[in-house]
C-alpha cells in the first residue's frame, strides 16, 4: 500500500514539473561554488571586453547579514498607509513574516536588527541565518494561508509578488496586520524599499540608517563599473537575462520591468531586451534571440544547473550557438536568491556580477 | 439489492424494497458528507483537534460548551481558512454534479459533462480575460459574471454544433468537446502570454484548480448560484424525464422541448460557472458521480439530481481533503486529483457506450 502511495506521488510530482509549476525548494543558501569575487578596483579588467571565453560564476564575498545596529529602538504603535494605500496599525513585531519572491524583504528585516523576530520565510530566502526558518509558501511561490497561522505572526510584510492573493486577504480576515510594500525591483528603489520595511517594523531611523548604507555602497560600486565598463555604448556588451528551467522547459526573457533591465543597465551593459521593446518576462523565440545577437547571457545558477550547464543550455536553446555569446560561451550566472535580490545585497551583487564580467581571469 | 428477486416478490416488496434503496442512498451519501466536513475540517497545517472544532462551532451557535481551540490562531483559522474552503468544496462539488446530471439529461448523451464537452474551459477564458484585462464592473461578482457568460456561450456553441436530429451522438459530443477544449486552450495560452506575472500564476492556479484561498465573500456568491442552479435543476427534474423518452413523446405529453432545453443550458451554465468562477477548472466530477447514483437508483432525474448533488460535495470535500494533506506542506491542484481518478472513469463509459450504441454511432 505505502508503495502504490509513494508510486502515486512520484507521477504527482512528475505531473507537476509537466504543469509548469517550479519545485524548487534546494537550498542554494551558500550560493554556487567558486571563487568569491574580490573588489572590483583591486582587479585587472579585460583589456577588449568582448576578449573572453567560457563561463564566469558571480559569488558574492561576504553574503552575511550585516545588522546597522544590533539594538534598534522600536516605536510602537505604529500607523502607516502602505504601498496599496491601505491604512495599517502595527503593535506587535514579534513575530513577524516578510515575504516576498525575491527574498529582499526578509533581508531587509534582519539587516535593520530584527531577524530574531522572523518566524517564517519564503523559499527564496535562503541565506544562512535565516535557513532554518519553516516555509511558508509551497509548490514554488504559492502561500500556505494554514502555514501562516501556524506560525501565528503578528505582523505580514509582503508585496504582490505572491499569491494567491486570497491567501493575504484571508490573513488580514483573520486580524493580522499586513503591510504590503511596492512589488517593483530595480537598481532605483532599494532605498525606499528599506525605508518602507522600517516604517512597517517601526524603525524608521534604522531603515535610514540601512538605506543609506546601502546607497552609498551601491553609488561606490556603480562608480568603479563606470570605471571598467565601455564609455560608448557601441562598445558595451550586448546583454540578455534569460530565466531558465529545464524541468519546465521554461526559457523566458527578462525585460523592461522584470529588475533584469536596471541590474543590466547599472553594469554598464547594452540592454537588447530594451532595444527589441522586451516587456515583462515572456518566452522567448529561437529567432528572436538569433536577432538579438547577445555577446553575453545572464543566468540563474540553479536555472543553469537545472539544463545541464553550459553544454545542455545550447543543446536545449540551440539558437543560443548561433549568437556571439553562444559562439564564445559567454554566459555569467550567479545564485537564484541572490542575482535578483534587491536591497542591502545589491551593492555585492553589481561587483560580484562586474567582476565575473570585466574581469573574469581573476575568479577562474 | 433491489427487488431483483423478481419472481417471488410481489410488487408491494418490489416497491418496498426500491424505497429502501432510495432512502438509503440518501442516507449514506448525507452521513458521508458529514463525516467528510468534519474530518476536512478538523485536518490542516494548524493543529486543531476534533472535539475543538466541535467546541469552537457550538461557541458561535451560542452554546458555552466545549474546550475552544488552544493554538493561538486556531480560531482564525478554522473560521478564515478552513470552513470557507470546506464549504466551497460542498458547493463546488455539488454544482458539478449537478451541472452534469443535467447535461446528460438534456444532451441524451452519457458523455456529456462540463469539464469534458468544455463548457467549465469556456467559462474559464471568460474569467482569465477579466483577470487579465483588470476589468472589474461587478465587485466580487465579477469574474463569476463572466465565467457565467462564458459558459453560456460554450454550452450553446456545444449544444448547437453536436446535435443532429433531435439527438447528440457519443462521438459528435465527445470530437465537439476536443474542439471546444482546443480552442478554449488556445485562448488561455494567448491570455497567458498576454499576461503580467501575477495574472499569470492566477490562470495557472485556474487552469488546474484548486481551493487554496477560499474566502466567504467568495463563498457567497458561489452559494447564490449554486443553490439557484440546483433548485431549478430540481424543478425541471420530471421535464427532463419525459425528454428521455425522446422529442416527440415529451411534445406529447405537453413539454415545451426546445425550452426545456435553452433552461436547461442556462441552469448548466450557472452551475459551472458557480463551480469555475473560484476553484478553477475541476473536470470529470460531473461525469463520475451522476453514473455512480444512476448505478444504485436508476435514471429518474427527480432523485438523481438530489442525490448527484451530495455525492458531488462528498467527492469534492473528499478530494480537497487528500489534495491538501496528501503531501506535506503541499497544496496539489485538485482539478489534477479529479482528472487522475475520473480519466479511467472515462475510458470505461466510452467502451460501455460503444457496446450498447453498437458501435461507433
Amino acid at each position: 500500500m505505502r508503495r502504490v502511495v509513494a508510486a502515486v506521488m512520484a507521477v504527482m510530482v512528475l505531473a507537476f514539473a509537466g504543469c509548469g509549476i517550479e519545485v524548487d525548494n534546494s537550498d542554494d543558501g551558500h550560493g554556487p561554488t567558486g571563487t568569491s569575487a574580490p573588489d572590483l578596483e583591486t582587479v585587472t579588467p579585460l583589456d577588449d571586453v568582448r576578449d573572453w571565453q567560457g563561463l564566469a560564476t558571480a559569488v558574492a564575498a561576504d553574503p552575511a547579514i550585516h545588522p546597522v545596529t544590533d539594538d534598534p529602538q522600536q516605536q510602537l504603535p505604529v500607523t502607516l498607509t502602505d504601498h496599496q494605500g491601505t491604512k495599517v496599525t502595527v503593535k506587535d513585531t514579534s513575530r513577524v513574516l516578510a515575504l516576498d519572491v525575491y527574498g529582499s524583504l526578509s533581508r531587509i528585516t534582519y539587516e535593520l536588527g530584527l531577524g530574531d523576530s522572523l518566524i517564517g520565510r519564503d523559499v527564496s530566502t535562503q541565506f544562512e541565518e535565516a535557513a532554518d526558518l519553516p516555509l511558508v509558501t509551497h509548490g514554488g511561490h504559492d502561500l500556505s494561508a494554514e502555514s501562516i497561522l501556524d506560525l501565528d505572526p503578528t505582523l505580514i510584510i509582503t508585496d504582490t509578488s505572491l499569491g494567491p492573493w486570497d491567501v493575504i486577504l484571508q490573513m488580514r480576515e483573520a486580524g493580522i496586520p499586513v503591510v504590503v510594500v511596492d512589488s517593483h525591483r530595480s537598481i532605483d528603489n532599494v532605498s525606499s524599499l528599506i525605508n518602507e520595511v522600517a516604517a512597517a517594523l517601526g524603525v524608521p531611523a534604522e531603515g535610514k540608517k540601512l538605506a543609506q548604507r546601502s546607497q552609498e555602497q551601491i553609488d561606490e560600486v556603480l562608480g568603479k563599473i563606470a570605471k571598467v565598463a565601455p564609455a560608448e555604448e557601441s562598445g558595451r556588451l550586448r546583454t540578455i537575462f534569460l530565466y531558465v528551467r529545464g524541468q519546465a522547459n521554461t526559457y523566458q526573457l527578462f525585460g523592461e520591468d522584470s529588475g533584469a533591465d536596471t541590474l543590466i543597465e547599472a553594469l554598464g551593459l547594452y540592454d537588447v531586451a530594451k532595444e527589441i521593446d522586451w516587456k515583462g518576462s515572456r518566452s522567448v523565440t529561437a529567432e528572436a534571440l538569433i536577432e538579438a545577437q547577445p555577446d553575453l547571457v545572464l543566468l540563474m545558477s540553479k536555472g543553469l544547473e537545472s539544463v545541464g550547464g553550459v553544454d545542455g543550455l545550447l543543446e536545449k536553446v540551440p539558437a543560443l550557438a548561433s549568437t556571439p555569446a553562444g559562439e564564445n560561451e559567454r554566459f555569467v550566472d550567479m545564485a537564484d536568491s541572490q542575482i535578483l535580490g534587491y536591497g542591502p545585497m545589491t551593492a555585492q551583487v553589481l561587483n560580484a556580477l562586474a567582476v565575473a564580467i570585466y574581469a573574469p581571469g581573476s575568479i577562474s | 439489492m433491489t427487488a431483483v428477486t423478481a419472481g417471488a416478490g410481489t410488487l408491494r416488496d418490489r416497491i418496498v424494497g426500491r424505497l429502501a434503496t432510495r432512502v438509503g442512498l440518501f442516507t449514506v451519501l448525507g452521513a458521508l458528507l458529514v463525516v467528510v466536513v468534519l474530518v476536512g475540517a478538523g485536518q490542516g497545517a494548524v493543529n486543531v483537534p476534533a472535539s475543538e472544532v466541535l467546541g469552537s462551532v457550538l461557541h458561535r451557535l451560542g452554546f458555552d460548551i466545549g474546550p475552544m481551540p488552544s493554538h493561538p490562531r486556531g480560531e482564525d483559522a478554522l473560521w478564515n481558512v478552513r470552513f470557507p474552503r470546506v464549504t466551497m468544496a460542498v458547493l463546488a462539488g455539488a454544482a458539478l454534479a449537478t451541472a452534469g446530471a443535467v447535461m446528460q439529461g438534456v444532451f441524451g448523451n452519457p458523455l456529456a459533462e462540463p469539464g469534458v464537452v468544455g463548457v467549465s474551459s469556456g467559462a474559464a477564458v471568460a474569467a482569465a480575460t477579466v483577470i487579465v484585462f483588470d476589468l472589474e464592473f461587478a465587485g466580487s461578482w465579477t469574474i463569476a459574471i463572466a465565467a457565467f457568460l462564458g459558459g453560456l456561450v460554450t454550452t450553446f456553441l456545444v449544444y448547437l454544433l453536436s446535435r443532429e436530429g433531435g439527438r447528440t451522438e457519443v462521438v459528435t459530443l465527445v470530437l465537439t468537446g476536443i474542439a471546444l477544449n482546443a480552442m478554449t486552450s488556445a485562448g488561455l495560452a494567448f491570455l497567458l502570454f498576454l499576461a503580467n506575472t501575477q495574472a499569470r500564476e492566477e490562470i495557472v492556479f485556474w487552469q488546474l484548480g484548486s481551493l487554496n484561498g477560499a474566502r466567504w465573500e467568495q463563498v457567497v456568491v458561489v452559494a447564490v448560484l449554486a443553490v439557484v442552479g440546483v433548485v431549478a435543476a430540481v424543478v425541471m427534474a420530471r421535464q427532463l424525464d419525459l425528454l428521455a423518452l425522446g422529442d416527440r413523446a415529451a411534445r406529447h405529453v405537453g413539454v415545451d422541448v426546445e425550452r426545456l432545453r435553452v433552461k436547461a443550458i442556462v441552469v448548466v451554465a450557472v452551475l459551472t460557472a458557480a463551480a469555475v468562477a473560484f476553484c478553477g477548472i475541476i473536470a470529470f466530477v460531473g461525469l463520475v458521480v451522476p453514473h455512480l447514483v444512476r448505478l444504485v437508483i436508476g435514471p429518474g432525474h427527480r432523485l438523481l439530481i438530489p442525490a448527484s448533488a451530495l455525492g458531488g460535495a462528498v467527492l469534492l470535500v473528499a478530494a480537497d481533503l487528500w489534495a491538501r494533506t496528501a503531501i506535506v506542506n503541499a497544496d496539489l491542484p485538485i482539478g489534477m486529483l479529479t482528472a487522475l481518478v475520473g480519466g479511467p472513469f472515462f475510458f470505461w463509459l466510452i467502451r460501455r457506450a460503444r457496446r450498447t450504441a453498437g458501435g461507433w454511432a
